[in-house]
């Protein structure tokens, strides 16, 4: 009696759990609403949102007068922040009124960034521009800055949005998935079939830009064949093993294989390379220049796609610039960022820095991150 | 004999151990002066009340961790435990369901346990310190991440708040908490049998045992104190920052005991007092602070702070034997 009830208890429970599966395996992504863009790279007609950010109180006239910016990025030391400082750097001496110092912790760590931006506010800016390690954590600080009338820039990783007055976006969700897709169709056809390496089905940037890329894929390229979505945390080796599992389970049908993090885009490379199937199964996804190297120069591996963080932090200071100068206010909907042209401001207070960069054998040794 | 030779010593490290603190209150007076020339906002009110605020949570840790340090033991650990309390609280909050207020009594006392734990192994299974506070500072944080999922808790109310960013007659309201925790330790380390204990098991602990101190009970509860200090010190932290993160407080377990041995607190135990590891707390913050607001940048920061530490310490210990010299 007992045993039969617990036998019909786990069969229950693995019936549950197989069609649980069934619903969720196929692709990765969440259930929210998803925005694919146009197919031919037009604009996509999006809702504009009133501003949503804050503005500084009693605001010193900065127009057009020297000013001095702090950057705190997450981290010093790394060549992702690097970069972001270089492409400050460049818009400073272009712009001739605006200096930046970037400072920071040397690890990744919220209590150390509150601090830095603590100190910076007591010895007196013009602007901060910040890269945050937590998006509410860093808030009350961000507030502070803004009671006391600095200019305040967010730029990679947002903060609350009523803490800040402007936040520089480096790609949305769907303009990243647009990107994937359209140049894994450039490498294996419209109707190629292509499987996904990600980190887990809950992780939710990667997530999003699954659900994105299922709906751009079936708009835009409704031959493609996907095959499986699997799952390897942020794990070199498990990605490697499960990028091999693909390339033997699947055999002649697979012709290409997404990395959804910057480790399993390498460890699935790695893993093609090392079954002899360059040219054969074609490697896209989000990975940043440095580890990418290796395959992009043996040809094994076409498209890297990421943001150019260069251009990020250029785009950063003409955002603090513009918003000192009172030519970047509520209700703007463009800046103009130099080099870069125009930039949208999108989604109530962020500034679209534009498509995803994509990184391939003619630009990648310009970059070091 | 063996001990008019004990009490001698005794007497010679205590005498050297207030050098300490007088040359650290120099080096205070020294730095906040050479500060206050190089940047205008260093000596305001406004600033100093607020770097108050930013050194309570590494204040709180301090005071335990003079304790271990003393009887000879360390704790790496407590960046850990207040990353673990910090996330238990907004856990028991928002998952559980329970009242904010029990919420952080609950989470002290996760903190009060696994600082338990750290001395129940220290004493009973014979651990090293050393050991046992490096397995659980990984132990403690892997934790936090895997209970929270690396999630983080928000949306705290308004009140919660009073304790981090609000004020009580026109001081940051923490450091209330601070000081009266300052004046509980500084009076059980030098008034008490319990304090005296400490250094006692700090010079000897063989002799300490034999002299009757409960060594392993003394030792247990002072781990333990320092893990209710890390619940303590998270409760003001996730106040002051208004969220909960699974990797609050790392890499501060170096902060706390830099603060203590900058204070005069020997790492081999026997010497150390309060007061000594509050001026080493005050000083590193306001050199943080000091050197930021000149304009050196953070990694210059560091280096200063740690030529002054070697400093420091060398002078204090060559005053020291200068003194032993001379009898």
């Amino acid at each position: 009696m007992k045993k039969s009830l617990f036998t019909l208890l786990g069969l229950g429970v693995l019936l549950g759990s197989t069609s649980a599966m069934a619903q969720s395996a196929w692709d990765g992504g969440d259930d929210l609403p998803v925005n694919p863009l146009a197919c031919d790279g037009s604009a996509g007609a999006v809702e504009a949102k009133p501003y949503d950010g804050a503005q500084p109180s009693n605001a010193p006239d900065r127009s057009g007068k020297n000013i001095t910016l702090v950057d705190i990025p997450k981290l010093i030391g790394v060549g992702y922040f690097g970069a972001t400082t270089k492409g400050m750097q460049e818009a400073a001496k272009e712009l001739g009124n605006v200096e930046v110092t970037t400072d920071g912790p040397t690890k990744a760590n919220i209590d150390e960034q509150i601090t830095f931006i603590d100190n910076y506010i007591t010895r007196g800016v013009d602007g901060i521009l910040f890269a945050a390690n937590d998006t509410v954590a860093i808030a009350p600080v961000l507030k502070k800055a803004l009671e006391q009338g600095i200019n305040v820039i967010g730029y990679d990783s947002n903060s609350t949005p009523d803490s800040r007055e402007w936040f520089v976006n480096q790609a949305e969700f769907n303009g990243v998935a647009k990107s994937l897709i359209d140049n894994m169709a450039k490498e294996i056809g419209e109707d190629g079939s292509f499987a996904i390496v990600t980190s887990t089905f809950t992780t939710p940037n990667q997530a999003r830009w699954i659900a994105e890329m299922a709906a751009y894929a079936q708009a835009c390229y409704p031959n493609m064949e996907w095959l499986e979505t699997v799952e390897a945390q942020e794990d070199n080796i498990l990605s490697f093993n499960q990028a091999s599992t693909l390339i033997n389970k699947y055999g002649e049908d697979l012709d290409g294989i997404f990395g959804m993090t910057s480790i399993a885009t390498p460890a699935s490379a790695e893993a093609v390379t090392q079954a002899d199937m360059c040219g054969k199964v074609a490697v896209v996804g989000l990975a940043t220049p440095n580890a990418m190297r290796p395959y992009v120069k043996s040809d094994c591996v076409k498209s890297v796609v990421l943001w150019n963080p260069v251009d990020l932090g250029y785009a950063a200071v003409y955002a603090a610039r513009a918003a000192a100068d009172g030519d970047l206010k509520p209700g703007s909907t463009e800046l103009e960022a130099g080099k870069l042209g125009k930039l949208q401001v999108v989604n109530g207070s962020e500034i679209l820095l534009g498509a995803p960069f994509v990184f391939s054998k003619d630009n990648i040794d310009d970059f070091d991150f | 004999m063996a001990s008019a030779v004990a009490a001698t010593g005794n007497h010679e490290r205590y005498a050297g151990l207030k050098r300490h603190e007088t040359i650290l209150l120099f080096v205070l007076i020294a730095a906040v002066a050479v500060l206050a020339f190089r940047s205008e906002q260093f000596l305001t009110t406004g600033n100093l009340l607020n770097q108050g605020r930013l050194l309570v949570e590494v204040g709180l840790m301090a005071l335990p961790m003079t304790f271990i340090i003393i009887t000879g033991g360390i704790d790496l650990s407590v960046g850990s435990i207040m990353g673990l309390c910090a996330i238990m609280l907004g856990v028991f909050w928002k998952n559980v369901g329970l009242p904010l207020e029990l919420a952080i009594v609950m989470a002290i006392l996760v903190g009060a346990m696994a600082g338990f734990m750290n001395g129940w192994f220290i004493t009973k299974v014979g651990v090293p310190p050393l050991i046992m506070t490096l397995a659980t500072l990984a132990l403690y944080r892997g934790l936090a991440e895997g209970i929270s999922q690396a999630r983080s808790v928000r949306g705290y109310p308004d009140w919660f708040f009073q304790l981090g960013q609000g004020e009580l007659f026109g001081v940051p309201t923490q450091i209330w908490l601070l000081l009266f925790f300052f004046v509980v330790t500084a009076i059980v380390l030098t008034f008490t049998t319990f304090g005296r204990s400490l250094y006692a098991i700090g010079n000897n602990e063989v002799a300490a045992r034999f002299s009757g101190i409960a060594v392993d009970r003394i030792k247990i509860s002072i781990y333990t104190l320092s893990g209710i200090m890390g619940g303590l010190a998270a409760w003001v932290f996730v106040s002051r920052v208004s969220t909960t993160r699974s990797d609050m407080g790392t890499g501060l377990e170096l902060d706390v005991i830099t603060a203590v041995v900058l204070g005069g607190t020997s790492i081999f135990g026997g010497t150390g007092t309060i007061l000594g590891t509050a001026l080493g707390v005050v000083l590193i913050q306001l050199l943080k602070n000091g050197l930021a607001l000149s304009g050196v940048k953070g990694d210059g920061t560091i280096v200063v702070i740690g030529v002054i530490l070697i400093l420091s310490i060398l002078v204090s210990d060559l005053l020291r034997r200068q003194r032993g010299a001379e009898h």
